[in-house]
């Protein structure tokens, strides 16, 4: 029996947003990355449009990581040592994007300053020919220090700055103002909050379609339930046409599943839970496939393999369904 | 407008332009048009024309249309014969000049005479000229320099900045002008002369060091180079506000707006000061003068005053450094600049941890209200001349000679001024120093108004706690917290016996006032509603409508609380709900409550009412004071308050009831409200208000019984509370049904509820 398949007529798409620019616009990527301008909620193409295909992008640190997993570690071996070199490896592994993060020291234990940070940005960009993503430590001090030296550094590369958050974001968007640069808009799951933030750096005249917004999430099993819920409220109030909560959204699920024990831990663990590596990549690209359904534009993750295991779910997931199913 | 002003504008205008042509015309003469004009190390070619009328100037030819430009913008001078508005001319005349004064810079520039030479002068950090050897003035500031500092002034590190033009009344004023504008990180450009005399000679000749590194920029010492700021504003507008070239009014707006800048005149003003001064209006930026000129005080193209006069001699104070710090503190007044005190100022550890702190008697080296003493804390608005911000006073004895664990009266009297602010949200603020000054660890704050008990521990005196530390907390923490209604305050703290007595009389006339317009506040007599969604987080379709006869249930918003807040975070949870039309003024339907309850929830609640139980009422997130729920049985309706943990005739404690009152559901006969709502003449009044309360937890009776007496009366049943059972009468509704049977209560005779 043919089943017809109801459909939603939704009043409002998600904002277009480019990262990186190419020569003809300033910068030095090869390619820029298009993502948002979704029609309909994830996937669903027989009611709408997904012009641009969700996109995962590779967190590299500036410096060999402390406290990464020793799986990580293996997986990107001596490269990780400069960050130019894991940049490049991540853009072999498959990545869309490069996500870089400072943590507050370097390899010496001095606090990291703003003319390191200029100088990993500097490696990263000359290595790789993706659109880069530069994330503070996440303390607002250093952050607005370390971010002000990296948007000059890397002015007309429409690179995307972060984190604004509700008591730090003046000094990152001013710099994302002065040097054509995107900013990471990061609020604790809750859809307010977001829509909140986006209010107030686009208020700073920042144009929405230079915004991604990180409503933040749990990684499966620590809350991913709590943060799928809120990306998918955001991502209705878009399609209703709440301008504000229009914007494509950004997750940092690496971030979050390295933290669970699961991914952790090797040893010690019941038998069943089966091989570490296999379970740590697993967690990651399972929580980042997951967050993908409730809207996520941009994953970011830290395993190359799960770069590739996300990259395989997207392909098949845009395959179009047709119209009414079968 | 000064008709005074706008001729004397209007001629120094003229003149500039036509210095301005036959400059140009020179020039052109000897070097020929295809001489390249720059200014250096910029990308916006000169920058103020190319803002105002998008003309990218590449050579000098390329200024004699743009002077033909300036030259339609003067208009005549205003005959001594009419009178008449002059400020359309006036603002016309003041961009003319603007674009006359940068057209003139330019020439200078190939002519090798800008920047200006100052033999022996040097800089921490400045505008590299590598052709020059010698001394210089720093010209225009540089587009590196521009974002760096840009990008302070956009998040607000770096409030604004002052234009000072002309000279100080001399050396000492000129440096303590200077230091309180650094004080207050105002960035400051300086530029003119009075006889030949400039601030920057002045600031030389004292040894204070100028440049980039210490945020004094000497652009030159005549009065075009301040030119030189106009092209920092705008270019600040191009940068960080995303305007183009040609789009004067996007950039006089966003410099309004977002540039916090004035223009301090020292000495005498002539035609030339005039027409730049005009110019500077345009940004949106003022004029204050320490000499006698006209003054133009209606507010409009500036967002507040545009010239003020404040005559230097003239000003009220002890001494001229005194009069330096009142002419800077006026001037920050008439741009409305918002400063920002970061720390608390006290020798004692503060944050909200410490706010639930106690001190014991033990612990305790001295108290202020309670059983043995008096005090209270008032706070009331006033003009903003009549506040000296940051000012501290302590009236009377300190607390070194009362006895260890003693006692002494206080009085905290807090006078605020604001642009913003309003006489109703005195109490608003009021209300807060109990959380600021629980803030400070050692320190123990209850009750408010006359019954305030303030305990100040021995371990916070040993560590230099002091009487005027209230005053230190208060005035940074409303400045932080407040800045948005609050532009000044100052703290006096009263302990001499008499004038606490007498203040204390006063502030008494006070509360009363404001109990009285509490009262008189009814939802009929306003025109807005205030939402509140900040428990959206948990209940993402609970929205509350907060009114003036009934708060938010949770008890901590009230209407004036909602309206403050909004004043204070125009984009945050509560949003003013314009009314609209009255649809059913018993049940409380209004089209604007109504309409934006049904976006705020998404759809899921379609209509509510404000006074009603029994139809659509208001969806609770989880916070409420107490749960109204219908008792059929009895044509009534039970309280039941959050602390009681006992049965209720529902056959439900709070908890399980909870669940069905809270997570923006909307179930008829259920409603989470605030107790004060209980007291409200609007309690449920659709059903029958307060009479039809049958039970309730003797929590409440016993809290408030003051407040439910006078309802009460109110409702024409003086012993309607001994007539409603509570947990210790019944816990059933058989036991209740008898209860209100032997009680006679008023429910068991009215309408049936449904």
């Amino acid at each position: 029996m043919p089943v017809k398949i109801p459909m939603e007529k939704w009043a409002g798409s998600v904002r277009t947003v480019t990262l990186g620019a190419t020569a003809a616009d300033g910068g030095t990527r090869q390619h820029t990355v298009t993502v948002g301008g979704e029609t309909t909620l994830p996937f669903l193409h027989f009611e709408g449009e997904i012009p641009n295909r969700p996109v995962v992008a590779t967190e590299i640190q500036d410096r060999r990581p402390d406290g990464w997993s020793e799986l990580l570690m293996e997986a990107w071996g001596d490269r990780m040592n400069d960050p130019g070199d894991w940049a490049k490896a991540a853009e072999e592994a498959g990545a869309d994007l490069i996500a870089l993060t400072f943590g507050l020291t370097g390899l010496d234990g001095q606090p990291t300053s703003a003319e390191s940070a200029r100088l990993a940005v500097r490696k990263v960009l000359d290595a790789t020919g993706l659109p880069v993503m530069v994330s503070g430590p996440g303390q607002a001090e250093v952050d607005n220090e370390l971010l002000v030296a990296v948007a000059e550094e890397g002015a007309g590369e429409r690179l995307v700055l972060g984190y604004c958050e509700d008591r730090n974001y003046r000094t990152i968007v001013a710099a994302a103002l002065g040097h054509g640069h995107l900013v990471h808009a990061r609020t604790a799951m809750d859809v307010n909050l977001a829509k909140q933030l986006n209010i107030l750096i686009n208020d700073m005249q920042l144009p929405l379609d230079r915004i991604i917004m990180d409503p933040t999430t749990g990684a499966l099993g620590y809350g991913i339930e709590y943060g799928y819920s809120v990306m998918e409220r955001l991502r209705l109030a878009a399609l209703q046409g709440d301008s504000m909560t229009q914007l494509p959204m950004l997750v940092t699920v690496g971030e979050e599943t390295w933290k669970a024990k699961e991914s952790k831990v090797g040893q010690g663990v019941p038998e069943t839970w089966g091989v570490w590596e296999e379970r740590a990549i697993n967690w990651e690209a399972v929580t980042a496939s997951s967050l993908i359904q409730s809207g996520a534009d941009i994953v970011v993750v830290r395993h190359p393999e799960s770069v590739k295991r996300v990259h395989a779910v997207i392909d098949s997931m845009m395959t179009a369904n047709d119209r009414g199913g079968s | 407008m000064s008709k005074y002003i706008a001729t004397r504008a209007l001629r120094g205008a003229t003149g500039l332009v036509r210095e301005a042509d036959e400059m140009l015309t020179k020039a052109i003469a000897e070097k020929g048009p295809e001489t390249p004009v720059v200014f250096p190390n910029t990308a916006y070619f000169l920058p103020t024309i190319l803002g105002l009328t998008g003309r990218e100037i590449e050579t000098l030819g390329d200024l004699v249309p743009l002077l033909e430009r300036a030259k339609s913008l003067l208009h005549p001078v205003p005959p001594a014969s009419l009178w008449k508005p002059y400020l359309g001319e006036t603002l016309d005349a003041g961009v003319a000049t603007l674009l006359a004064a940068e057209a003139i810079e330019g020439v200078r520039f190939v002519n090798g005479v800008q920047p200006e030479l100052f033999p022996g002068f040097e800089m921490g950090g400045a505008t590299e000229y590598p052709h020059l050897e010698e001394g210089h003035l720093n010209g225009p500031i540089d587009d590196i320099q521009l974002r760096s500092w840009g990008i302070q002034l956009v998040d607000g590190r770096m409030p604004g900045f002052a234009a000072i033009v002309g000279c100080a009344k001399n050396n000492k004023v000129a440096v303590q002008i200077v230091r309180e504008l650094q004080q207050r990180s105002i960035l400051i450009f300086l530029a003119g002369n009075v006889n030949g005399r400039s601030i920057i000679h002045q600031l030389q000749e004292e040894g204070v060091e100028m440049g980039y590194d210490t945020y004094i920029v000497p652009f030159g010492t005549d009065t075009l180079s301040a030119i030189y700021a106009i092209g920092f504003a705008t270019r600040a507008a191009l940068t960080f506000g995303g305007m183009k070239g040609g789009q004067p009014r996007n950039i006089f707006l966003y410099n309004k707006f977002r540039v916090f800048a004035f223009v301090l005149a020292l000495g005498e003003v002539d035609d030339l000061k005039y027409a730049a001064a005009a110019g500077a209006i345009s940004y949106g930026f003022p004029v204050i003068a320490d000499t006698v000129i006209p003054e133009i005080l209606p507010t409009g193209v500036t967002r507040y005053e545009h010239v003020i006069s404040m005559p230097f001699d003239e000003i009220e104070a002890d001494d001229d450094l005194d009069r330096a710090r009142k002419l800077v503190q006026k001037a920050i007044e008439v741009r409305g600049l918002k400063l920002q005190i970061t720390e608390v100022p006290v020798p004692v550890p503060y944050g909200s941890a410490f706010e639930g702190e106690v001190v014991r008697k033990n612990d305790m080296r001295i108290e202020f209200g309670g059983k043995y003493s008096r005090a209270f804390e008032y706070l009331y608005m006033t003009e903003m001349d009549k506040v000296e911000d940051g000012k501290i006073e302590i009236v009377g004895a300190g607390f070194d000679d009362v006895p260890d664990k003693g006692a002494m009266d206080l009085g905290i009297v807090i006078r605020v001024a604001g642009r913003k602010m309003q006489m109703d949200f005195e109490p608003v603020l009021e209300r807060q120093v109990h959380y600021f000054i629980n803030g400070a660890s050692g320190i123990q704050h209850i009750g408010q108004r006359d019954i305030t008990w303030i305990r100040i521990s021995k371990n916070a005196v040993e560590k230099g706690f002091d009487l005027n530390h209230f005053g230190e907390i208060l005035i940074a923490r409303f400045h932080a917290d407040f800045g948005a209604i609050v532009d000044k305050i100052e703290v006096t703290i009263y302990t001499e016996p008499k004038l606490v007595e007498e203040w204390l009389a006063t502030a008494r006339k006070a509360y009363d006032y404001r109990n009285r317009r509490l009262a008189d506040l009814t939802d009929e007599a306003v025109d807005d509603f205030y939402s509140c969604t900040l428990c959206q987080s948990f209940a993402p379709d609970h929205v509350c409508v907060v009114t003036p006869q009934r708060l938010g249930l949770c008890g901590a918003y009230n209407w004036l609380d909602c309206k403050a807040s909004f004043q204070i975070n125009p984009t945050g949870p509560n949003q003013p709900i314009p009314k609209g039309t009255c649809i059913d003024p018993v049940k409380g339907y209004w089209t604007g409550s109504t309409e934006f309850t049904r976006k705020a929830s998404h759809g899921t609640v379609e209509d509510v009412t404000m006074y009603s139980i029994m139809e659509n009422p208001m969806t609770a997130c989880g916070c409420f004071e107490c749960i109204v729920m219908l008792i059929p049985e009895a044509n009534g309706v039970m309280v039941v308050s959050r602390e009681d943990v006992s049965m209720t005739p529902a056959g439900m404690t709070f908890s399980t009831l909870a669940g069905m009152a809270g997570g923006g559901l909307q179930t008829p006969g259920v409603m989470g409200i605030g107790k004060y709502y209980l007291t409200s003449p609007k309690f449920i009044s659709a059903d029958g208000g307060f009479k039809r309360i049958v039970w309730m937890s003797s929590f409440l009776k016993e809290s408030m019984a003051e407040e439910f007496k006078a309802v009460a009366e109110r409702e024409g049943v003086p012993d309607l509370l001994d007539r409603i059972a509570d947990e210790t009468d019944c816990t059933e509704v058989d036991g209740l049904l008898e209860f209100l049977a032997e009680k006679e209560h008023p429910a068991m005779t009215m309408d049936v509820m449904f």
